[in-house]
């Protein structure tokens, strides 16, 4: 089994040396057939580890391997090593199962784009980097998967680098996750202060008494690692970074905004959950973040014209599902929700990819409409995902999301104030969900369309089309896995690594279930009413629904980014142009210029004293002597 | 022997590459190359002769110089001076290889002074005895003088001289401490020092070592001599000659003063962060290609000392593995920033751009060196990094902050660097016909890059095979050196 | 032998080395500069003598036959320099003669 992770790990970083060294000689398409060749076979492997873990006793499910010592010093020793367990192989089995279907598919987006391999080789980095996040034997091991995981999206973000806004848009990506990887190393000092290791099972064994309860180091390491994961995930206050990640080419979005990157800080808490529940204030900060980013993202993504960015914001909330799941201690929900949102997330991405692909590159709503005839699979496949992702059964959003509900139903005040949220989450998400299916897709169909529209034999290339396929089958069957009230397969095989809370049950239940499928349904009623009409669609789409302020408002992201660049960058642009113009510059670079010519100044002026003239010195000696000679006499 | 015939062998490369009058640049290029792969290979067989378990003094030498001052012709090495003359060996290597595919004016001189300035290096790592270790260290200024004097950019003639007088003043505060120490033991050897708790001899050592790292704010000289020296000097200058200091005290200031050093931890420590991050702030709005570099490079000097003022595990085994990694990545960016700077006439940023497109493997090398700079996650200067911050931050978490705040920093001003080089349109002096890395430049740089790459994968590598000796732990071992 | 006492002969080396140091000190001609630093000059040798009597042995005596030949060469360089300038038409002031200067 061990060889298997070990496997699992390595084999998109060979893709990677190999896409690196052959360069030209490679022919692109093998590039492509490389990095998703390479993840399928980490599927395979994960698929090894989970019936060789299923295999043991549930006590004994978790085994650390490692190849050799990373880094020590004193009594700090970390390993090279990776951690199989029920939690990491759940998300390896997400992870390079998803990661395979959206390599497949981009081999066809990117076919006959001019970097093509690059693409190839960035994605099976991050494939690699994300199962050594997940894999990492130690807490070192996953913040190095986390950064790796944050550079590879950086890389693939600002892929069409000749683009302004692309290169923008993945710095401020990247300097957003650096800040959560700075918080999140805080935390590690802590820990590494009071505990002495890194690894997961002493760490997790003396923290209880090396940090307490509740006390301000448990909050400090909970806060540490609660930074990382709101900024790896986008979650308020560190979301701004998501809607520009668009940039890059939608299987990026897909991958890594949808199905994997985003959802690792709900895997961070998840494991790390021993830690947070040492400080059970952060705990419930995390899942208040969460309630709040689902409702702010929810309504965003009601005024937003491009296709990617609803979809985009569309994942912020539902990370924000996630986060109150794991912040309210329900792991094994949360971590339910995670999968079936990479189902159904990656699914409309993938889908509106195609869109995107038949259309030339048009990412605006505004011009498109009624493509359900030209691309009816592709139709289908959306309307699959967008009843997955409104919760309406028997998709597999519906269980997971529910799950969720369920639980928050279930844990005291917070939890139905978190329910509430979730609750309108839900109607906000039908009602953005079939308002971008209906514009899209249904007739008339809108100018733009009809010129640039263009379609080989199949509405797109075959390597597109079936990875959508499976995961659309995926999203009305993934949810079969965990039934609230029936049976918990996610939740007793997370048991081990996490233990979940108990979801309501009864009553409670029912009545959770049926309001959020209510809501729900209530906002497709209302997005047809709104959209569905053929004529008046456009219209209403250019008509403020709200009035002025409040739509200029969500428009405008809430003005996130404008605080940010007043309250961060521009400070810290300016404060080092100031020191370089103000300090550097005449204090350290002029100093010894200043010194030197201040010295040849104060020697030209001593040199005055050589006159020249003879009877001058005469005199000095004189004098001199004759000050020496009284000096002489009066001592003496 | 084979410490001094390390020494050795550079200088005396050197002067018969002045002696004699060889015909072609090409054949004293290349008589450089072969001797400075013979110091690697030396290098190497020194690796395996060193026992990485016991702690003190191998490979060692000693004949008496001057008798009745106790002055002796000492040289040996320990377990971490090893990996700083590897560092020596190799960047010297990929310069030297480096000067031969620029092609430098007057090739014989310029080859001889790069050996001789590695041979003064490879002394003051090796010096076991004070004043030997002077002598070294002043030797390392008279090529650095010529190089960056004749061979420099336009600014040279200023920047050099700014250079050689900071230097100068720090090491004659050094040479007044020597004298005295030397006096106070009787004996002017390394090994047989007592501790000291002489607060004035103490200042002096650390006013010569913060100005050669720098710490701020002794970097007065930093900015010129980085930008107008040619870049493989540059490349050794920031890359190695600025680890003396580490060594300078790793060796003698650690262990010997022991009380001031706790005395002053606060206040170097305090002059370490504030020099972090505003040499950070500085990088990310420097105009040229070589502002960036060089005030990275301070930025990591002063982490360094943040490690090596924090006197614990941690910190001392981060100090030195940050200052391997840092050499080897410092190296790469001023070759590359030379690579640049040979294709487009300029560094600044504002008149490049668009370099990718055309150029996958300058930009491939270009950032992979870059994100390891910036030390993201997994790379061996996060790995030196990380451990460097969780040394100091027993001393209090504010410095472990201003290294967060620094990591964010760094961050900024990598990507910035990337971005204005690699990045949207191509620049005004960006020629479209300007070619992609050739062999030998892949060669050389190359071969930095796959040492830290392979560093990355085992940073224990150094960490596990420095400071090693007594069980007592890796800072009692390095005070008890040699006694 | 008798005679005056040591004093008077101090007395007159005094007077004269005050004659001679005034003389260097105002006179404008070096010709007349150096015959004062002669006369400053056989001022120490009377001093010398006086001593030497006084202390009844012959050291002061042959210090200042050494003084006189000191006195001699330094005559002769002073003179050499001042025939030297007087034939490049320099201005014998000593005043004027000031090119060796800061």
């Amino acid at each position: 089994m061990d060889v298997a992770a070990w496997i699992a790990l390595c084999s998109p970083a060979v893709a990677v040396g190999l896409i690196a060294l052959a360069g030209e000689r490679m022919p692109r398409r093998t590039a492509g057939l490389v990095a998703a060749g390479a993840t399928l076979v980490s599927f395979a492997a994960s698929v090894v580890c989970l019936v060789a873990l299923a295999g043991r006793d549930a006590e004994d499910r978790s085994e650390v391997s490692t190849v050799w010592t990373w880094l020590s010093a004193g009594d700090l020793n970390v390993g090279l090593s990776v951690l199989v367990d029920p939690l990491s192989v759940f998300m390896m089995l997400v992870v390079s199962g998803v990661g395979f279907l959206i390599l497949t598919y981009a081999i066809g987006y990117m076919a006959g784009d001019a970097e093509e391999r690059r693409y190839h080789a960035y994605k099976a980095l991050f494939v690699f980097s994300m199962l050594l996040l997940v894999q990492g034997g130690n807490l070192l091991m996953l913040l190095c998967g986390w950064g790796m995981v944050g550079l590879s999206s950086y890389l693939l973000i600002n892929f069409w680098h000749a683009r302004r806004s692309a290169v923008e848009a993945g710095k401020k990506a990247f300097i957003m996750n650096a800040f959560g990887d700075a918080t999140f190393a805080l935390a590690l000092f802590i820990l590494v202060q009071h505990t002495g290791s890194l690894d997961f099972d002493v760490v997790f064994a003396r923290a209880p008494e090396a940090l307490g309860e509740s006390s301000a180091l448990a909050i400090l390491v909970a806060l540490g690692l609660l930074g990382g994961a709101a900024a790896k995930s986008a979650q308020i206050p560190l979301h701004t970074w998501l809607p520009d990640a668009m940039e890059g080419p939608t299987p990026v979005s897909a991958l890594i905004h949808a199905a994997t990157m985003v959802t690792a800080g709900v895997y961070l808490i998840a494991r790390t959950s021993p830690l947070f529940e040492l400080a059970p204030s952060i705990s419930d900060l995390a899942a208040i973040l969460g309630g709040v980013t689902i409702l702010v993202a929810g309504v965003i993504a009601l005024v937003q014209t491009d296709i990617k960015r609803v979809i985009a914001y569309s994942t912020m909330s539902q990370i924000g599902y996630m986060f109150v799941a794991v912040g309210l201690g329900a792991y094994g929900a949360g971590m339910f929700h995670l999968m079936t949102h990479a189902f159904f997330k990656a699914l409309l991405f993938m889908a509106a990819g195609v869109v995107i692909h038949a259309l030339a590159g048009e990412q605006d709503i505004r011009r498109m409409g009624g493509l359900a005839h030209e691309l009816p699979w592709t139709y289908r496949f959306f309307l699959i995902g967008a009843l997955a992702l409104a919760a309406i059964p028997p998709f597999a959003g519906f269980f997971s999301k529910d799950a969720i509900l369920a639980s928050a139903a279930n844990s005291g005040g917070l939890g139905w104030t978190l329910w509430s949220f979730g609750a309108i989450g839900a109607f906000l998400t039908a009602l953005y969900t079939f308002r971008l299916l209906f514009v899209v897709f249904r007739p008339p169909m809108s100018d733009f369309a009809r010129e640039h529209l263009h379609k080989e034999r199949f509405e797109g290339p075959l390597a597109m089309m079936w990875p959508v396929a499976v995961l659309a089958v995926l999203s009305v069957v993934g949810g079969f896995l965990q039934v609230p009230g029936l049976w918990h397969e996610v939740d007793d095989w997370l048991g081990p690594a996490a233990e979940s809370i108990e979801e309501a049950t009864g009553v409670t239940a029912w009545f959770s279930a049926l309001a959020a499928l209510g809501l729900a349904l209530l906002g497709i009623g209302l997005a047809w009413r709104l959209y569905g009409r053929p004529s008046e669609a456009p219209a209403r789409l250019r008509a403020r629904r709200f009035t002025g302020w409040f739509a200029h408002a969500f428009e405008q992201k809430l003005w996130f980014d404008r605080l940010y660049d007043f309250l961060f960058y521009r400070p810290a642009s300016r404060l080092a142009s100031g020191l370089g113009r103000y300090v550097e510059k005449p204090l350290f670079l002029t100093t010894l210029t200043d010194l030197g010519a201040s010295v040849r100044g104060l020697s030209g002026r001593v040199a005055a004293a050589q006159t020249g003239v003879v009877r001058g010195y005469a005199l000095m000696l004189a004098i001199g002597l004759a000050v020496l000679t009284v000096v002489f006499l009066l001592v003496s | 022997m084979l410490t001094t015939a390390l020494i050795v062998l550079p200088i005396a490369g050197a002067f018969l590459l002045w002696l004699l009058p060889w015909a072609t640049a090409r054949a004293a290029g290349g008589l450089a190359l072969l001797i400075a792969l013979a110091e690697l290979f030396l290098w190497v067989v020194a690796l395996q002769r060193i026992d990485f378990a016991s702690g003190g003094l191998q490979l060692a030498t000693e004949t008496v110089w001057f008798a009745d001052l106790g002055v002796s012709y000492k040289v040996g090495l320990y377990d971490f001076s090893l990996w700083l003359v590897g560092l020596t060996a190799l960047v010297t290597v990929a310069a030297v290889a480096y000067g031969m595919w620029a092609g430098r004016e007057r090739p014989r001189a310029y080859f001889g002074l790069l050996l001789f300035l590695a041979g003064a290096t490879v002394g003051v790592f090796t010096a076991q005895d004070l004043l030997l270790f002077y002598v070294f260290f002043e030797a390392m200024l008279i090529p650095l003088y010529v190089l960056i004097g004749v061979w420099g950019g336009v600014r040279r003639t200023a920047a050099t001289l700014k250079f050689i007088v900071y230097t100068m003043a720090g090491s004659l505060l050094m040479l007044v401490s020597i004298i005295a120490l030397g006096l106070a033991n009787d004996t002017f050897d390394m090994t047989r020092l007592a501790t000291s708790d002489n607060q004035w001899i103490f200042l002096g050592f650390l006013a010569a070592f913060a100005v050669k790292a720098p710490l701020f704010p002794f970097h007065g000289w930093l900015p010129d001599a980085y930008r107008e020296a040619p870049s493989e000097v540059s490349a050794l200058l920031s890359g190695v000659i600025s680890k003396t200091a580490v060594y300078g005290v790793l060796r003698i200031v650690l262990p010997t003063f022991p009380e001031p050093v706790a005395d002053w931890r606060t206040v170097v420590l305090a002059l370490a962060a504030v020099g972090l991050v505003y040499a950070s702030l500085l990088a990310f709005r420097a105009p040229d290609v070589r502002g960036v570099i060089a005030y990275s490079s301070l930025a990591q000097m002063c982490l360094i000392f943040l490690g090596l003022f924090a006197v614990n595990d941690s910190g001392l085994s981060g100090a030195l593995l940050l200052s391997v990694v840092h050499g080897l990545v410092s190296a790469s960016l001023f070759l590359l920033a030379g690579a640049v700077e040979r294709r487009t006439g300029t560094g600044e940023l504002g008149r490049l751009g668009g370099m990718a497109r055309g150029r996958p493997i300058l930009a491939t090398f270009f950032i992979t060196v870059g994100v390891i700079a910036l030390a993201v996650p997994f790379s061996a200067a996060f790995a030196g990094e990380f451990l460097i911050l969780n040394g100091v931050f027993v001393h209090g978490w504010g410095w472990a902050v201003a290294g967060a705040v620094a990591i964010v920093l760094a961050a900024m001003y990598v990507l910035r660097l990337v971005s204005a080089v690699l990045h949207q349109d191509p620049g005004p002096s960006v020629p479209a016909h300007a070619l992609d890395l050739r062999p030998a430049e892949i060669g050389i740089v190359g071969a930095l890059l796959a040492v830290l790459l392979a560093l990355s994968f085992w940073p224990a590598g150094i960490t596990d095979h420095a400071f090693g000796g007594e069980p007592a732990g890796k800072v009692t071992s390095l005070v008890e050196r040699g006694r | 032998m008798a005679g005056p006492g040591i004093a008077a002969y101090l007395i007159v080396s005094v007077i004269l080395f005050a004659i001679g140091a005034f003389g260097v000190l105002i006179r404008r001609s070096p010709l007349i500069v150096l015959l004062a630093l002669e006369i400053m000059l056989n001022s120490g040798n009377l001093a010398l003598l006086a001593f030497s009597r006084h202390a009844g042995n012959e050291d002061g005596q042959i210090f200042a036959l050494a003084v006189m030949v000191v006195a001699a060469s330094e005559a002769v360089v002073g003179l050499g320099l001042i025939v030297a300038m007087s034939r490049l038409r320099a201005d014998l002031d000593v005043d004027k003669l000031t090119t060796l200067r800061g």
